[in-house]
């Protein structure tokens, strides 16, 4: 039902020929479909709750995007001065090379143990500490439909 | 196939954990590279985002953006994105992209009741000709404003400014960047005489010591923090300090976390400073050549109208303060006076005048700041034993005093956004400066920008209502002159009288005074606080709204005119981020309908206007200036005539389309390399408009130490960006520092801006010699007392409310919210808070509450983990969610100096809905 009234959202806002006859109201513009003095309640949008293992990988959002994180980190986080929890799993060169496996998790690649400001061809056996706070870039997905579609790769 | 490296990186994508760093791939991997990349143009960028600035590359197909990363060879980023980074190019694929201009109307009629229906940019043009025309008439060049921005290109913001200060003879040009570091400036200006930062971001690489001021780096800079994080892990001796209102992100890597009450930091820095003379830490040498001491009023208002006649009967309480202040406990110790004195607020006007005191006096200043009576005043836990949070003032005094240490300072918006925010940013440089820790690698006081270029356009370029280019001001009458002669306009063209603050063009539209505005590149409707007002003003007013956009947000939906712009890379640009570097990019992608970029909408609009009908005698309400008639600007059209123009020339033949610049910077040109201009293109007149903007813009701050490289320079394949100024080719890293800086004459450090360099003197109640002193070469310290925020918690309002941003949505979200990956991140905004607090209130998590304040309210769902540690009696919302409209709950308080608003500070009620 939400995703139809989404549907129904972005088709209203694409501007047609009903449009150029009835106009569009400034309800039906923008993300909240309200009037700016209505104080609407937020929908409620809930995280995955599954452990670490058993979610599936979440598609990349185009070839060279960051993987977003398909399980719960509730308790992982604040990333903290050497309690990296993220590492327990993640951290594991020997699986570089080696076909995903659903269940395993993911290796941190390469290029997080290359020092690209100091020491760019080097590969080391260490995570380098720019990359250190991983939720800067990979975050917990939510199951929030889109608020209005985006046509980006396609 | 011989790729070299740098080749490589930046021929690959899709196997980018190995390809980014040149570690050999098997070749199966660099066929499906091949594969995914055919057909891929790249090109360099820089992230729309942040005031980081980091470098990106661009990759292009069939017209449409496929695919962005962190450029390798960027030396702010190195490769790196934070994740909203790497959406720079999603961004403009959402499906409601506004693609031609929309008018209310009825009948076919402009109707400000009517709903919006689609126009041609001919139609669009004609009615915000006429009621442009219509407020001139009426009001004068004060009855016309544009809302400009902080994301500007450096050319847009340079011909908005230019249209409104050499066309219309109005000074109502002022950026969303007056939210974002108004603070920052007035310090900078009051403290050196020339703005922006001495040192860059190479400072991170070899200082000891990085101390974040109300800056949440990890979310709100990631980067940069990434680049903390990093000296931190590699660094034995790097040590980390995080000083914040309530726990965030940036305390992971921290050494040490201060929670502050609001406000406190201004007691804070001045212990430290006492902490310094106590100890005889003073690098004495340093401060005796190249310091003085200055302080100035401590009656300045608080930003707020002085009248009530506006006020919702609920804010009066809080209003009157404006007018007269009843001084507590704590700010009657701070300011050597009596608990309970009621102060008139007399120089609520003359709030940024200062004057020379000497060392002693500076010393009498900082006498109350005792350990015992800070720690009072700010401990902002109050979970927090009182002997832990003094332990921790202590550890902050040993790293700021110890000689010996290489220390950084960072802030943002909790510095700048701030009641205080001018005497706040004055107090880091003042312990910097008494250290002798500024200007040299990995010792600064680092003020942090929060746009891609408040630093690039709103500062440099000058698009507020005080400025001109290169730090000039419209009340300097030989800058008017200087900026009259670079635009080949008339004497006495520019209005001298500074025009309405970003805040005060929104009360001018709700009391009538502005009846036309145009707002682009930002969202002032969602970002400035206290909103209720401004919406009533735009929605209720007899005026005329124009809004530009890529997408409609609030801004949008109360306008009655919008229009559909181009986004980032579908424009030509230039923006200039926090460490004074200017990056460039090409148009990469055509903007999609009938969008068009800001720059293309301010030329052709002037068209609209001949001379003769903008530069006949104008009244200016209030006018007193040398050479002027009192409330009024002269006639000046025979003048124009006199230098060659015809009367019946319009703005965009006089100021922009000259022939000189269509023989100069010829459309098309090499440097494009074949990428295309929508701009240069509809005009079709054969000229480059932005390269040529960019050149007469540059020689404003060319041999004045704002020097900028040629346009062409910044689009080099070797170049990613340079600081400015650059001086023979080269950039400049640390400024007044004779080693890097070519500017510095008299060395070892000369701090040679010139503004505000002759002073009176007196002690630290005011003026005793009126006759000034000349600082030529000097930087102030000042003593700046404490003061308690105008709205602090009550029983009626008992909890404070911070807003701010979140890492995964820029701004107001209209950009981040429309991709999927960013919206499922952070779908909405929450109210932290601490779960105490939440238990008191019968909150569970999750549980929809109403947070309420004497101005508004707003609902939202409770947060009392996640990312945030909020201490008790304090909430954080952000305010990136148009749903959860916080900014019409917040209080339009002011530095009254800089003209920011606080957005950290106001007392709310929070209960179940």
């Amino acid at each position: 039902m939400k995703r139809i009234i989404y549907l129904l959202a972005a088709a209203l806002l694409s501007l047609t020929a009903a449009h150029a006859e009835q106009g569009v109201s400034s309800e039906q513009l923008g993300l909240s479909k309200t009037n700016v003095r209505d104080a609407p309640a937020p929908p409620l949008y809930t995280f995955s709750t599954q452990f670490p293992g058993t979610s599936q990988r979440l598609p990349r959002a185009y070839p060279g995007a960051p993987p977003q994180i398909p399980h719960n980190i509730d308790m992982f986080v604040p990333i903290k001065m050497g309690a990296n929890q993220c590492l327990g799993c993640h951290n594991n060169p020997a699986l570089w090379g080696q076909p995903l496996v659903q269940g395993i998790p993911t290796p941190i690649p390469k290029s997080h143990y290359t020092d690209l400001r100091n020491a760019p061809d080097k590969l080391t056996n260490q995570l380098i500490g720019s990359r250190y706070v991983c939720v800067q870039c990979h975050t917990p997905q939510a199951n929030a439909q889109p608020l209005v579609a985006n046509t980006f790769g396609r | 196939m011989n790729l070299t490296r740098r080749d490589f990186v930046k021929s690959s994508i899709a196997a980018s954990a190995a390809a980014t760093v040149g570690i050999p791939i098997s070749l199966a991997a660099q066929e499906a590279v091949k594969e995914v990349e055919a057909g891929w143009q790249w090109d360099k960028g820089a992230c729309r985002f942040c005031g980081t600035g980091c470098g990106i590359m661009i990759a292009t197909k069939d017209g449409k953006i496929v695919a962005t990363k962190g450029d390798p060879d960027a030396p702010v980023n190195r490769g790196l994105n934070c994740v909203k980074g790497y959406f720079n190019g999603k961004i403009m694929y959402g499906k409601d992209r506004l693609t031609q201009p929309l008018l209310r109307m009825t009948g076919g009629k402009f109707d400000k009741k009517g709903k919006f229906y689609p126009i041609s940019w001919e139609r669009a043009f004609d009615e915000m000709e006429k009621h442009c025309k219509a407020a001139l008439k009426e009001k004068g060049p004060t009855g016309v404003a544009i809302f400009g921005s902080g994301q500007y290109t450096v050319p847009e913001g340079y011909v908005a400014a230019k249209f409104m200060k050499a066309g219309l003879r109005s000074n109502n040009i002022d950026p969303n960047a007056r939210h974002c570091m108004a603070s920052a400036v007035a310090a900078f200006i009051q403290t050196f005489g020339i703005d922006e930062p001495a040192g860059c971001y190479d400072d991170i690489e070899v200082t000891d010591t990085a101390v974040l001021w109300g800056a949440n780096m990890a979310e709100m800079h990631p980067i940069l923090y990434s680049r903390i994080a990093d000296r931190r892990l590699s660094h034995p001796d790097m040590k980390v300090i995080n000083l914040s209102t309530f726990s965030n992100m940036s305390s992971g890597i921290a050494d040490t976390e201060i929670l502050f009450a609001p406000s406190g930091d201004l007691a804070i820095q001045n212990y430290i400073a006492r902490e310094i003379i106590k100890r005889d830490a003073v690098d004495h040498d340093f401060v005796k050549q190249h310091c003085v001491f200055a302080t100035g009023p401590y009656d300045i208002g608080y930003g707020m109208r002085a009248t009530s006649d506006y006020a919702f009967d609920a804010e009066k309480d809080t209003q009157i303060n404006e007018v007269r202040h009843k001084l507590s406990k704590n700010e009657a110790i701070a300011q050597r006076r009596e608990e309970g004195e009621v102060v008139e607020q007399k120089n609520t006007a003359t709030a940024g005048k200062h004057w020379l005191i000497d060392f002693e006096e500076f010393k009498r200043g900082l006498e109350p700041y005792t350990l015992d009576f800070v720690a009072e005043v700010a401990k902002g836990d109050p979970d927090e034993p009182i002997e832990k949070f003094k332990q921790k003032l202590k550890v902050l005094a040993d790293l700021y005093a110890d000689p010996k240490r290489k220390i950084v300072s960072f802030w943002t918006m909790g510095f700048n956004q701030h009641q205080r925010g001018t005497w706040v940013n004055e107090q880091m440089y003042m312990n910097h400066l008494l250290m002798g820790k500024q200007c040299k690698p990995g010792n600064g006081a680092f003020s942090l920008t929060g746009q891609p270029s408040a630093c690039g356009t709103a500062r440099e370029v000058g698009v507020f209502a005080h400025r001109l280019p290169a730090d000039m001001v419209v009340n300097n009458p030989q800058h008017r002159e200087h900026a009259e002669h670079i635009w080949k306009v008339p004497a006495r063209t520019v209005n001298p009288k500074v025009g309405s603050h970003i805040t005060k063009l929104m009360r001018d539209l709700e009391d009538g005074s502005v009846k036309f505005a145009w707002v682009a590149v930002n969202n002032p409707f969602q970002a400035t606080a206290n909103a209720n007002h401004w919406i009533k003003g735009a929605r209720e007013m007899d005026n005329f709204i124009v809004c530009a956009d890529g997408y409609p947000g609030i801004s949008a939906k109360v306008a009655d005119l919008i229009l559909p712009a181009a986004m980032i890379f579908e424009k030509w640009g230039l923006y200039g981020n926090a460490e004074r570097r200017t990056q460039a990019w090409r148009q990469q992608v055509a903007p999609p309908g009938q969008a068009m970029g800001d720059f293309w909408q301010v030329l052709e609009f002037a068209k609209r206007f001949k001379i003769k009908e903008v530069w006949g005698e104008a009244p200016i309400p209030g006018l007193k200036a040398e050479g002027f008639e009192d409330g009024k600007l002269p006639d000046i059209i025979q003048d124009a005539v006199a230098m060659g123009y015809s009367p019946d020339d319009t703005l965009y033949d006089v100021l922009f389309a000259r022939p000189e610049f269509k023989k100069q910077f010829p459309w098309p040109d090499p440097v494009a390399k074949g990428h295309a201009n929508h701009v240069a293109e509809a005009l079709g007149d054969g000229w480059f408009p932005e390269k040529a903007m960019f050149e007469e813009y540059a020689s404003f701050g060319r041999g004045h130490a704002h020097d900028l490289a040629e346009f062409d320079t910044y689009y080099r394949d070797d170049v990613r960006g340079l600081r400015w100024p650059v001086v023979d080719g080269k950039e400049t890293r640390w400024r007044f520092n004779a080693e890097y800086d070519p500017y510095v004459k008299n060395g070892p450090i000369e701090f040679y801006g010139k503004a505000m360099k002759a002073l009176p003197s007196g002690n630290l109640d005011g003026v005793i010699n009126a006759e000034k002193t000349s600082l030529a070469g000097k930087a102030k310290i000042f003593f700046r007392p404490y003061a308690d925020p105008v709205e602090m918690p009550d029983d009626r309002y008992p909890l404070w409310l911070v807003t701010g941003r979140v890492l995964e949505h820029w701004h107001s979200g209209t950009m981040t919210r429309r991709v999927p990956e960013l919206h499922r991140s952070v779908p909405e905004a929450l109210i932290y808070m601490h779960p105490k607090d939440a238990e008191g209130l019968g909150l569970q998590r999750t549980d929809l509450a109403w947070v309420e304040s004497r101005r508004g309210k707003i609902q939202a769902r409770v947060e009392t983990q996640g990312r945030n540690g909020m201490p008790r009696g304090s909430i954080y919302v952000p305010w990136f969610d148009e749903g959860v409209f916080i900014n019409r709950v917040t209080l339009d308080a002011t530095c009254p100096i800089s003209k920011q608003i606080d957005f950290k500070k106001c007392a709310v009620k929070v209960y179940k809905a």
